[in-house]
């Protein structure tokens, strides 16, 4: 790995984090997609060489280049696309939820609002089994 | 969107298409995936949502079942990793194996990772058009508060 | 034989995707394919405890070219353990009713990743299935659509996309330094490493397994997760999902970079300590049960880090067997936060028993199991910590059992018969395997000869 492809990932990476601290929500998501790009980019350094394609059909000779590392890199990138589009329609969600793209502010302390568990199992029912209707 | 932007945006979906199904069917043995087909159709697709809009858009057949063809390409690659198993082989093993004779249709080799790759490549198209058309909406409609109501029918109700 | 769990879970997790899960039929049929799975799990780990690790490569490809699934003694215990986690998750989830349309899938997708994740030998594949799980448990943690549940939701998303960033890195660093992804080939090619580069990679491996796992410093996100999310996905995360964590911490950790386990010791058993005292203070000073439980799971993943980090044969079998019976404890607690009844009350005080450590519950043999690591280690810190830790477990546990369960003033009508007999039915599983516990241990007991008579 040679010292301008360090530096990239390096700057990727940083330039990543510092978006991803800010509280817009959707410069957090192009963060978390930078750090992926940055990770990509670090994969690929793996595989740094001068041969040919690995692809049929090859010549004598020459050296090939690693063909496990494009597919490493590949399926990388396939993963944090899914993964961003996930994070991308959860933001979605809050937004229509919250009405604003503010990072929710204080995630942990929420002493005026009841959990979940507390509300289902507060409910009034009855003793019996409940009836669904039969589908 | 100037006049002259719609009018591209609309002409270009059909060779954006193109692109993407050579991409595909090429990509055994060059460079070509099903994954970067089915991104290049969705930036077809994408186009026109934001030359023309949601409305618009939604008219094109492929945006209507888009949910249904991505799964159409789950169950393709889903078969493609699963039917070996049932004759007794590794999981994913490609027929025809590697030396063996394959069928050739014009230059393209008929082979079980080229229908790999079309599964692929419906499943992220699908996948990818679903997720553009439902983040669509919050631009175009005013969107209410809404699901509370969902889950607290079901804690009211008893 | 080997891939069986794995496709019925994946053919049946497709199936379910086209159908409607609210309905009660699909819920009935998710819970058959769920059970199948199990009782396939089941089937390959008594084989495997009969006739030694199963290997397949993936493709037809020689071994050492493809993709080796392998099932040995450490991954098809975690994969059970998972497996039964998710049964009953579901089980209880069909019962209180169904209300979105993909969670039976979601539940068999994310059975498939975990099955896939405990049962690979390849390094990049173990990446593969892990995003596969994460994936599904991010839509998972959405269940119930309400505000806290989406904003629980994003935390996690977004804390556990960065450990999986540092996992892969990590995999690409091991990659490039040895020049194979096969695990049985990392083990033996790590030993010849040059201590500088394989430093970074096995930090790198820690932190992203951490932030799975809970630890101190790592375990910010999951107050809030675990306390805002749906009572049933709350015991699948805590249960299910969080083995990922300890597993990969076992595997990557005890078995591939095992030298690198033995330089860090120190400083992974005082990060244990450190998660053990603070998960239960803080589990003490607040209010609702299911922060507490939250706060207790960190604790519980401090135990596991203790263990791991002083090592041996004793070391890595107390780590083993407290990483199993944890999500048991887990999953009957989380399960029982959202029932109420002197039913419930019973399974409860029987799943805080459990963590604390008191006999006749399956907790027991953990603590025991811990409390001998400190003694072959003839270090009476570590024998009071263990002591403080189930102590102040039993503490905490009695609070959140007073403000739950034990309020004769309220008029609270009991949850509805087939729930309650669920938890009940789990809460007697962890005594029953604590009056019977020899299946457990013996599987324990392989999985660390695996582990240690492996290098």
């Amino acid at each position: 790995m040679n010292l301008l492809l360090a530096l990239s990932v390096a700057v990727l990476f940083g330039a990543g984090t510092f978006l991803m601290l800010k509280h817009d929500l959707i410069r957090m998501a192009a963060g978390v997609l930078m750090i992926s790009n940055a990770v990509t980019l670090f994969i690929m350094s793996v595989g740094l060489s001068r041969g040919q394609a690995p692809i049929y059909p090859l010549e004598e000779g020459r050296p090939i280049s690693d063909p496990v590392v494009q597919s490493l890199t590949l399926t990388a990138i396939v993963i944090s696309f899914g993964l961003t589009s996930l994070l991308l329609t959860i933001i979605y969600r809050v937004y229509t939820l919250y009405g604003t793209l503010r990072g929710p502010d204080d995630a942990t302390h929420d002493d005026h609002e009841e959990t979940t568990s507390e509300l289902l199992a507060q409910r009034t029912r009855d003793e019996s089994p409940r009836e669904r209707s039969q589908a | 969107m100037t006049i002259l932007t719609k009018l591209i945006a609309r002409l270009l979906l059909l060779p954006i298409f193109m692109v993407a199904a050579a991409v595909l069917v090429k990509g055994y043995a060059e460079v070509g995936d099903g994954f970067g087909a089915g991104i290049i159709a969705t930036l077809g697709i994408l186009l026109q949502y934001t030359a023309l809009g949601r409305d618009e858009a939604r008219k094109l057949p492929p945006v209507r079942v888009a949910p249904a063809i991505g799964l159409v390409g789950l169950v393709i690659a889903l078969l493609v990793a699963v039917v070996p198993v049932l004759r007794g082989q590794a999981i994913m093993t490609h027929s025809p194996a590697p030396g063996a004779p394959v069928i050739h249709l014009g230059t393209l080799e008929l082979l079980t990772a080229v229908a790999f790759d079309i599964g692929v490549f419906l499943l992220v198209f699908g996948f990818a058009v679903g997720a553009i058309d439902l983040i669509a909406q919050a631009h175009d409609e005013e969107i209410e508060q809404l699901p509370d109501r969902v889950t607290d029918q079901r804690i009211n109700e008893g | 034989m080997l891939l069986l769990p794995l496709l019925i879970a994946w053919t049946t997790a497709v199936i379910l995707a086209l159908l409607d899960g609210r309905r009660r039929w699909v819920g009935w049929l998710a819970i058959g394919a769920m059970t199948t799975v199990f009782a396939a799990t089941l089937r390959l780990l008594l084989d495997v405890l009969q006739h030694g690790s199963r290997e397949i490569v993936a493709g037809g490809w020689p071994p050492g070219l493809g993709i080796t699934l392998r099932a040995d003694e450490l991954g098809i215990v975690f994969a059970l353990v998972s497996n039964g986690v998710l049964l009953i998750a579901l089980i209880y989830e069909v019962l209180e009713g169904v209300h979105e349309r993909a969670m039976p899938a979601l539940v068999l997708f994310l059975a498939t990743g975990l099955t896939g994740l405990f049962l690979t030998g390849d390094a990049f594949n173990f990446y593969v299935f892990f995003e596969v799980s994460m994936t599904t448990s991010f839509v998972l943690a959405t269940y119930g659509q309400r505000q806290r549940e989406i904003r629980a939701a994003l935390i996690f998303t977004v804390v556990n996309l960065l450990g999986s960033v540092f996992f892969l890195s990590a995999i690409a660093s091991l990659y490039h330094l040895t020049g194979t992804l096969d695990m049985r080939a990392l083990t033996a090619a790590a030993g010849t490493l040059e201590q500088n580069s394989i430093t970074l990679t096995a930090a790198f491996l820690f932190v992203a397994f951490g932030v799975k796992l809970g630890l101190f410093p790592f375990h910010f996100w999951l107050p809030p997760v675990y306390r805002d999310t749906w009572p049933a996905v709350a015991a699948i995360l805590s249960g299910a999902v969080a083995n990922i964590g300890s597993y990969g911490l076992l595997r990557f950790g005890a078995e591939i970079l095992s030298r690198e386990l033995r330089l860090s010791a120190g400083v992974l058993v005082a990060l244990g300590t450190i998660s053990i005292l603070y998960g239960a203070l803080q589990a003490i000073s607040v209010r609702t049960a299911n922060e507490a439980l939250a706060y207790s799971a960190i604790g519980q993943a401090g135990y596991i880090l203790v263990a791991l980090g002083i090592g041996g044969p004793v070391g890595i079998g107390a780590a083993i067997l407290y990483a199993l019976i944890n999500p048991l404890n887990k999953t009957l607690l989380f399960l029982a936060t959202g029932l109420r009844g002197w039913l419930v009350g019973a399974a409860f005080a029987i799943g805080a028993f459990s963590v604390a450590g008191i006999p006749p519950s399956l907790g027991f043999f953990g603590k025991a199991a811990l409390f001998q690591v400190g003694i072959a280690d003839n270090s009476a810190a570590l024998v009071g910590l263990f002591f403080l830790g189930g102590a102040l477990s039993l503490i905490y546990m009695f609070q959140i059992y007073q403000r739950v369960h034990w309020i004769t003033e309220k008029q609270e009508q009991s949850s509805s018969v087939q729930s309650r007999v669920l938890v009940m039915g789990v809460a007697v599983l962890i005594l029953a395997l604590g009056l019977w516990p020899e299946p457990l241990l013996l599987a324990s007991q392989r999985a660390t000869d695996m582990l240690i008579g492996g290098r």
